[in-house]
């Protein structure tokens, strides 16, 4: 069962998640943690951003999840955000990281606060505790409507009962720190929602300071819901995390893998790497070919690697790759340079009708092509018969390299090459190399069809 | 690695242009006579623990832009060329054997190809030392020389090198360990430290993370920089500038987008059987006798794969780790020369563009064979490949991001190519059926870039003379793979290394003479 971490705002604890884990838990291993200074773990004080970082990538090394997801709230997204930086950087305990949920989240960037609010909120724990009638005060600010009676008096016990210092540092400084740089672009699927009569972190915020993070992400508005979303909404929230987990977990490496990938015996720039072609290309990557282009591309892969790629997937990665530029250090001589070879390539197979044959017909066509035979040079003109070989020996040799260097695709075939080294004095190789004795540690070879 | 010790406008003994097997052993030998050595290195530097272990993601290859042309095109990219402080010994396999003396009088013995004007006992007291030097492991008995005696024991085989020793055994061939140029033990290099012992990674290819592979960077770079040379990285040579009598008094390279101009008194260019003659044919520079770009060689490197029924998991392990020198000079094959075997264990993205660029693979078949990987293994040579005059480097009209034109290389396969080719397909093909495997399939691929400003005792017909001095440039020399006479079957990096010592000796007795 896939792992969903639940981060909760300033002021709250793991509770505000009841109602949200009530609907997820039969499919979710749902683990709410109190953050230190705040519930039950109140006695912690204040621990800065750094600290909280440290703090719940210990949370999930120690609980080893295959799978996961981090929902942040508010201040916890914040958190969420930069834990997600930590996985992209291949530090080792969080490769199993899926996706990332944010919900009126505060952004890396020093968050948006009307300095009238922060100075009226650090009133309240200037000399103690904030009285039953404050935690009051700041729950209805952050709320479109009131809330049950029970459920308003839980989350004001939490206002009242955070550690002082921690409600302070994170007004005075937490909130303050930009991180933006640190953060950066994360591809990671992610889901950014924001309550629909929020006011400083409302869908504007979002989109401002958060978006621009994930390349992937997806805003989504909650409405009739302020600040609180957990409590306010907390059903459409679940039902919104369970199918953004859904979605993010389709894309996810098998748990065997990504634990692999996740120990002492991958370099943590390996790691990252990795993660990050998994990742693809961002949403705005630059590309070169037409939508026309790319599926002629697609009906191509689809004969070179048959229910093996992704076409889709895959022609992006290739797209991407030729639109940057870089080549693999070589072209044949009759070939225009690569950019302009692949487009006129599949402007001619289209113009002679590619798409609308057949897929024997294509097959046919495509060995022709591979072997050479005189008749393509007149079918397929102006490139001649050898000019033909040689792209499709060219394209073949780009689309079964992107394929394969696919974390994917290693998982596939259970290749475990990139699990020697590590970061430590000595480097971790393979013990036994002969015939029939795999390691422990191994991933499983494919079966045989 | 080392602070500025040179200011550009200090004329220093020696500029030497690449970083690589040609380039480090000479920047050592002359820093140790106490001459003044600059080298300059494309690319960047790296330490060990910097490599990854990926086949995408290393950035260790020459990647720019070459045109292949020919009947048989000959791929380039991470096969070939490296770009880095180290050249392309940061990816190489290191499989090293010894050059065979019969393959240096070819013309002599066969009638064909180009003896070298080197004597082999001279060659080989330079190749010995590099292997004290480097750190060599090999078997304790070589079949097929008596004598010689490796400074390391040999690596673990791996289940390649298992299933080629059953098959070879079953036909009656001889095969052992590979001698292979990494440390089977730790090690301690001169100048560098620790250099551990192989763990069998299987990622030479991608840059050794524990120094055990060697390469320039952890052994005679330390050597040199211990001694005063100064190694400047993503430093890109684009001109070569002389006074009125014609000799070297300078280079110009770029780097950081500026230009610098070093004063030197002589020029060693080592930047490969590409980038050697590429930058003399744009420069115009040393080729009197035309022969700069002409005879361009790249190993016959056909491979056999197969299914076997074991997990085999050919990554694991030194890649190479068995040979046989049976087939140096095959009696039936119809080829001057001959070929070396060795079994081989390659990574799956090496794999897969080989099995469909080379083998023409695609579609349900390739997946399948993919899909099976850990069941593969695989054979392959490294044969003798004759100079032709045909088969040359010119400069295409397409200009690089240096503004100097990229090379074309023109490669077509000879009776002789066709010959080693068809002889290693049949034999490698019984040593895997003997081995048990099944659906066996061959690739073509030829390996290496060989030749092109080829030694000779004559101005007319050779670019350098056997010191790599240049007919045309007193002070300009050349080492590297391009002044191979011939290709020899050996794999090229150690006799590189060797004539590097060679070439250092040889121009520290001519200062010595005062020439």
């Amino acid at each position: 069962m896939p792992t969903l971490f639940f981060l909760h705002a300033l002021g709250a604890s793991a509770q505000e998640w009841d109602a949200v884990v009530a609907r997820l838990r039969d499919r979710y291993d749902c683990v709410a943690l109190d953050m230190p200074g705040f519930g039950d773990a109140a006695d912690a004080g204040y621990v800065d951003v750094a600290a909280a970082v440290a703090w719940f990538t210990r949370e999930v090394r120690a609980r080893r999840p295959d799978r996961w997801l981090i929902v942040g709230h508010s201040m916890g997204g914040k958190i969420a955000t930069l834990v997600a930086a930590q996985a992209r950087e291949g530090v080792a305990g969080l490769s199993g990281l899926a996706g990332v949920v944010l919900v009126a989240a505060s952004p890396p960037a020093p968050e948006p606060m009307d300095e009238d609010r922060r100075r009226q909120m650090l009133g309240w724990f200037a000399d103690g505790p904030a009285s039953e009638a404050q935690a009051r005060t700041f729950v209805a600010a952050n709320v479109a409507a009131d809330l049950p009676p029970a459920m308003e008096a839980r989350a004001v016990a939490d206002v009242r009962r955070s550690h002082r210092q921690a409600w302070l540092g994170w007004l005075e400084r937490g909130s303050r720190e930009d991180w933006s740089e640190e953060a950066g672009r994360l591809p990671i699927p992610a889901l950014i929602l924001a309550g629909g009569e929020d006011g400083d972190l409302g869908e504007e915020a979002q989109r401002r300071w958060n978006l621009p993070h994930y390349p992937n992400g997806r805003i989504a508005v909650v409405a009739d819901a302020a600040h609180l979303l957990p409590y306010e909404q907390p059903e459409r929230l679940a039902d919104l995390i369970a199918a953004h987990a859904e979605h993010a977990l389709a894309s996810a490496l098998p748990a065997a893998f990504l634990n692999l990938l996740g120990s002492a015996r991958v370099s943590a720039q390996t790691r990252r790497l990795l993660l990050e072609r998994h990742a693809g290309p961002a949403a705005d990557a630059r590309t070169l070919l037409t939508d026309r282009q790319v599926e002629i591309l697609k009906l191509l892969i689809a004969h070179v690697l048959p229910d093996a790629a992704d076409p889709a997937d895959l022609a992006r990665r290739i797209d991407v790759a030729l639109a940057s530029g870089e080549g693999d250090g070589w072209r044949y001589a009759d070939l225009p340079p690569d950019a302009s070879g692949w487009t006129m390539a599949l402007d001619l197979l289209d113009q002679h009708g590619f798409a609308d044959q057949a897929a024997a017909a294509r097959e046919d066509l495509l060995r022709s092509i591979a072997e050479g035979a005189d008749t393509v040079g007149v079918r397929l003109a102006p490139w001649t018969c050898r000019q033909w070989q040689h792209w499709f020996a060219d394209a073949r040799g780009e689309i079964v390299r992107q394929w394969m260097a696919l974390p994917r695709t290693m998982a596939r075939i259970g290749y475990d090459g990139f699990a020697v080294g590590g970061d430590d004095q000595r480097k971790q190789g393979y013990v036994r190399t002969g015939a029939d004795d795999p390691e422990p540690w191994q991933l499983s070879a494919r079966r045989p069809a | 690695m080392t602070p500025p010790l040179y200011q550009p406008s200090d004329n220093v003994d020696a500029v030497i242009v690449g970083s690589g097997a040609g380039g480090a052993p000479l920047a050592a030998r002359l820093a140790q006579a106490g001459l003044s050595v600059v080298v300059l290195e494309a690319g960047d530097r790296f330490l060990p623990d910097e490599h990854v272990a990926d086949e995408v993601a290393a950035d260790l290859y020459w990647l720019e832009e070459r045109l292949s042309g020919g009947a048989d095109p000959t791929a380039f990219g991470a096969n070939n060329s490296g770009m880095g402080v180290g050249g392309s010994t940061l990816h190489w396999g290191a499989f090293c054997p010894r050059p065979d003396a019969r393959d240096l009088s070819l013309r002599t013995m066969m009638g064909v190809g180009d003896d070298w004007p080197i004597a082999f006992d001279e060659l080989i007291a330079y190749v010995e030392q590099v292997e004290r030097f480097i750190g060599v492991s090999g078997p304790a008995h070589y079949p097929w020389d008596a004598a010689r005696r490796y400074p390391l024991p040999p690596v673990s085989r791996n289940a390649p090198a298992d299933a080629m020793a059953r098959g070879c055994a079953a036909l009656g061939l001889t095969a052992t360990d590979a001698p292979a140029a990494l440390v089977s033990r730790d090690w301690q290099q001169p100048h560098w430290g620790q250099r551990q012992a192989c763990v069998n990674c299987g990622t030479c290819h991608q840059g050794c993370r524990n120094a055990a592979k060697t390469s320039m960077d952890t052994t005679w770079l330390p050597l040199a920089i211990a001694h005063g040379a100064e190694v400047r990285d993503r430093s890109r040579v684009i001109d070569i500038e002389r006074d009125r009598a014609g000799r070297v008094d300078g280079v110009v390279y770029r780097r950081d987008g500026q230009d610098v101009r070093q004063r030197c008194g002589a020029l060693f260019l080592c930047a490969g059987g590409v980038e050697t003659p590429r930058l003399l044919l744009n420069l115009d520079l040393a080729n009197s006798s035309g022969q700069v770009g002409r005879h361009f060689m790249a190993h016959v490197a056909t491979q056999v794969w197969g299914r076997f029924d074991a997990d085999m998991r050919m990554n694991r392990g030194y890649p190479s780790s068995l040979i046989s020198e049976d087939m140096m000079r095959p009696a039936d094959a119809g080829c001057a020369g001959g070929y070396l075997i060795q079994s081989l264990g390659v990574l799956p993205v090496t794999l897969a563009t080989n099995l469909t660029r080379g083998a023409g693979l695609w579609g349900e078949r390739l997946v399948g064979m993919i899909d099976d990987y850990h069941r593969l293994a695989g054979i392959g040579i490294n044969g003798e490949c004759l100079p032709d005059e045909r088969n040359r480097l010119t400069l295409s009209d397409e200009i690089d991001a240096f503004g100097l034109r990229k090379a074309r290389i023109d490669f077509s396969y000879g009776e002789n190519e066709r010959a080693v080719d068809a002889h290693a397909r049949r034999t490698l093909t019984a040593i895997w059926e003997a081995a048990g495997a099944r659906d066996i399939l061959a690739l073509d691929r030829s390996a290496h870039t060989i030749g092109t400003c080829r030694m000779g005792r004559d101005g007319d017909h050779a670019v350098v003379d056997a010191d790599g001095r240049s007919f045309d440039v007193p002070n300009l020399y050349i080492c590297d793979n391009s002044i191979f006479p011939s290709a020899l079957a050996a794999n090229p990096a150690l006799t590189i290394m060797a004539l590097s010592l060679r070439c250092a000796a040889q121009f520290l007795n001519s200062r010595t003479r005062g020439e």
